[in-house]
């Protein structure tokens, strides 16, 4: 993984010494609540119901064991010993202290981490694909490009006061895990005829109160072209973009507004001036960047290993785990394993220290020392050798991370919901639980094959509702906590927006609608088909019926 | 309000602020005017020659009103209304950009941590609202001390730079 040269490391140590500054000056009331709400949120730093949340930077979901380490410490330390994963593959501590949070900051510049970048209107954390690098069919590994973005955009002073957030997601397959296609902008690895390498552009996708699909406004960038082109399409954005209604800000709406054709007319012009400068990458940089993602010394003898197969035969559980929770690596004898932050009691997503701490020490053991965060808050081990899986797997079972459930309807996205977060309209996380009780027979979940369901706890969509094959949105009716259900979403390379299945339901009604919905799957259902593309086949129509039969 | 140029506390501002108001005439100063409102071009056009000549906009102007008038103009006064309002920055680059090699001034709600981007983009003057200690401000501009991409200060990314 990249590694921090000096000078990386002098910006983030810089960087920390300024917010203690800001900090400092905030506290002694030199600094007033609006100037430092703009310059925390630069730093990650949120004011939440119950206290403030840092959100740390995970830079393309990239973390060593170290680093893992440093967070379990500091979450019990400064925290209440636990930390949340997002969906941007970030981690959020829930409680930490103002005054701490520089301290905190000092912690994560000791082991190459900040939280730079991670709130506020800015460009955040560029996300891609959890798999990269290490499955089959890749164009080329996208991580290298993710960094080389993060270093453009990081404390990028032209940059940093946009209309609203900006996010970057890049694939290096056909395969999309990043939910390129609602990124601000998702950029897709690929090759063109004369097989040079370059990116497919995609502008204007998010979620939130206008859902949209990303449209392609580039089909071939020549790859040394990326951050000029990039800066064109943000200085477009930062003068053009409306800045008088935050729910209006975002580029989706720039770009309906002026369509994509007068956008992509105006991009291009601007990128004229800029894509024979000094932001024209060199081959140098971009091979040193690379240099920092070579594929690991695989065992030549790893797929020779017997014992795997002789473990599968004699334990059910593990065979169980093993279909469900690993997945295919290009290398054979290795296998990439998921590791479930979804249990059966607990909130989607979250991590306690020790867990923290056993995935880090199992990365060292079994992984080549590396741990990824995923954009559906899970964690993956990413290089496991065959022959170490049940090893793994006993450890992971024993700390409550083993629940062999990905992709599955309890594999859900969520996010924090009323319970944290000060924007919610209702709560999430005891929604989450309901479904867990409900859907606790893996047997029943396995026979529903792959569902997607993602719940927001607001018209934000941090849980990226509109993209679930099952998505739920909750509203705030006089008071009380109502959910929205969507069908037919997803995030992947067919992307698509849910659809309103009808009336709201009440929060204790929730389990029994996704009972009647997916009961009406499987009874509607083709061999072999899965819930969304029966869901696209059938329309909405029939689970309609069903669902709101009783009101007849 | 105090006043930074080039990284230099200043003592007094040379320019003379005139704002046009419609429907009366300006009455011109003797060296260096400096003129805000909308209808500036209408004022600009009717400034004696021998003056030098200052306008002050809002992020509302574009690279475009203000072409025409980059070889006349000695000062460029960009008003911030509200911090989170970021064009400012983006039309500093343009206008350096275009050539304009004059004095580039951010005025508003400038705040000291924003004083090193903006000096990045281009500006190389800064009016602080009153009350700001002008010597930590000073000291903002030496925070972070190196960038990874180029701006308008220097165009090269890091990798460009010599060790
Ligand atoms: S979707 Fe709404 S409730 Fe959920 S984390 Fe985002 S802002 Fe908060």
């Amino acid at each position: 993984m990249y590694q921090y040269t000096q000078v990386d490391q002098q910006i983030v140590n810089e960087r920390v010494e300024e917010f203690r500054d800001q900090t400092r000056r905030y506290l002694a009331g030199e600094l007033s609540a609006d100037e430092f709400l703009a310059l925390r949120l630069m730093n990650g730093l949120y004011i939440q119901r119950q206290a403030p949340m840092l959100r740390v930077a995970i830079p393309y979901g990239l973390t060593s064991a170290q680093q893992m380490r440093k967070l379990a410490h500091i979450a019990r330390t400064y925290d209440q010993g636990y930390g949340h994963f997002t969906t941007r593959t970030n981690l959020q501590f829930n409680w930490p202290k103002l005054e701490e949070v520089p301290d905190i900051l000092a912690e994560l510049a000791e082991v190459q981490m900040h939280a730079i970048q991670t709130s506020g209107n800015c460009i955040r954390n560029t996300t891609t694909d959890h798999f990269a690098g290490v499955i089959e069919g890749e164009i080329e590994d996208p991580r290298p490009w993710c960094e080389i973005i993060r270093q453009w955009s990081t404390l990028h002073p032209e940059f940093a006061y946009l209309p609203r957030k900006f996010k970057i997601a890049v694939t290096g397959s056909q395969q999309d895990r990043a939910a390129s296609q609602v990124h601000d902008i998702g950029l897709h690895l690929v090759k063109n005829a004369a097989g040079e390498l370059g990116f497919e552009v995609l502008v204007g996708g998010g979620l939130g109160r206008t859902p949209v699909i990303g449209k392609v406004i580039r089909e071939f960038l020549p790859a040394l072209d990326l951050l000029s082109y990039l800066d064109a399409i943000l200085r477009v954005y930062n003068l053009k973009g409306r800045r008088d209604n935050k729910y209006k800000a975002r580029i989706k709406i720039l770009v309906e507004s002026l369509g994509i054709e007068a956008f992509r007319e105006l991009v291009e012009a601007e990128w004229q001036f800029t894509r024979d400068t000094e932001l024209k990458l060199t081959h140098a940089e971009v091979e040193r960047v690379k240099a920092h993602f070579t594929p690991f010394a695989y065992a030549a003898d790893a797929a020779e290993d017997t014992r795997l197969a002789q473990h599968l035969a004699e334990d059910e559980a593990f065979k169980i785990w093993y279909e469900r929770n690993t997945r295919a690596h290009k290398v054979p004898g290795y296998r990439c394993v998921m590791v479930s932050l979804k249990p059966q009691l607990g909130a989607p997503g979250d991590i306690t220290a020790l867990q923290m701490e056993v995935v880090a020490d199992l990365a060292e053991a079994y992984s080549f020392a590396e741990i990824r965060s995923t954009h559906d808050q899970n964690l993956l081990l990413a290089d496991v050798r065959q022959a170490d899986l049940y090893q793994v797997w006993q450890t992971l079972s024993e700390h409550n991370l083993a629940r062999a459930n990905i992709n599955t309807l309890t594999d859900m996205i969520v996010c924090p919901g009323f319970d944290f977060c000060a924007l919610a309209n209702a709560k999430t996380l005891n929604i989450a639980d309901a479904i867990n009780a409900e859907f606790e027979d893996l047997d029943y979940l396995y026979d529903l094959g792959d569902i997607q369901l993602n719940m927001s706890g607001c018209i934000n969509a941090c849980g990226h509702h509109h993209v679930g094959h099952i998505g739920i949105l909750g509203v705030d009716k006089k008071g009380e906590d109502w959910y929205q259900i969507t069908l037919g979403g997803s995030a992947r390379e067919d992307a698509s927006l849910g659809k309103v299945l009808g009336r709201s339901v009440a929060a204790d009604e929730v389990p029994r609608v996704l009972r009647v919905i997916l009961n009406t799957y499987v009874e509607l259902r083709q061999p072999e088909e899965s819930f969304l593309e029966c869901v696209r086949r059938v329309g909405l129509t029939p689970f309609k019926e069903k669902v709101y039969a009783a009101d007849h | 309000m105090p006043l930074i140029i080039n990284r230099q506390l200043q003592n007094v501002d040379p320019w003379t602020r005139l704002q046009s108001v419609e429907g009366e005439s300006l009455s011109w100063p003797e060296t260096k005017a400096l003129i805000s409102g909308t209808d500036w071009p209408t004022w600009a056009a009717r400034c004696p020659a021998k003056l030098e000549l200052g306008v002050s906009i809002t992020a509302d102007t574009t690279l475009e009103d203000l072409t025409p008038w980059l070889d006349r103009l000695s000062l460029i006064e960009i008003c911030f209304e509200v911090f989170r309002d970021g064009r400012g920055f983006s039309l500093a680059r343009l206008l350096r950009r275009a050539g304009y090699q004059g004095e580039l001034r951010a005025a508003g709600d400038v705040g000291q941590d924003r004083l090193a981007y903006l000096e990045r983009c281009g500006f190389n003057a800064f009016v602080l609202p009153e009350g700001r200690d002008p010597l930590q401000a000073l000291a903002a501009f030496e925070q972070i001390q190196v960038h990874y991409q180029g701006a308008a200060d220097d165009p090269r990314p890091i990798y460009r730079q010599e060790a």
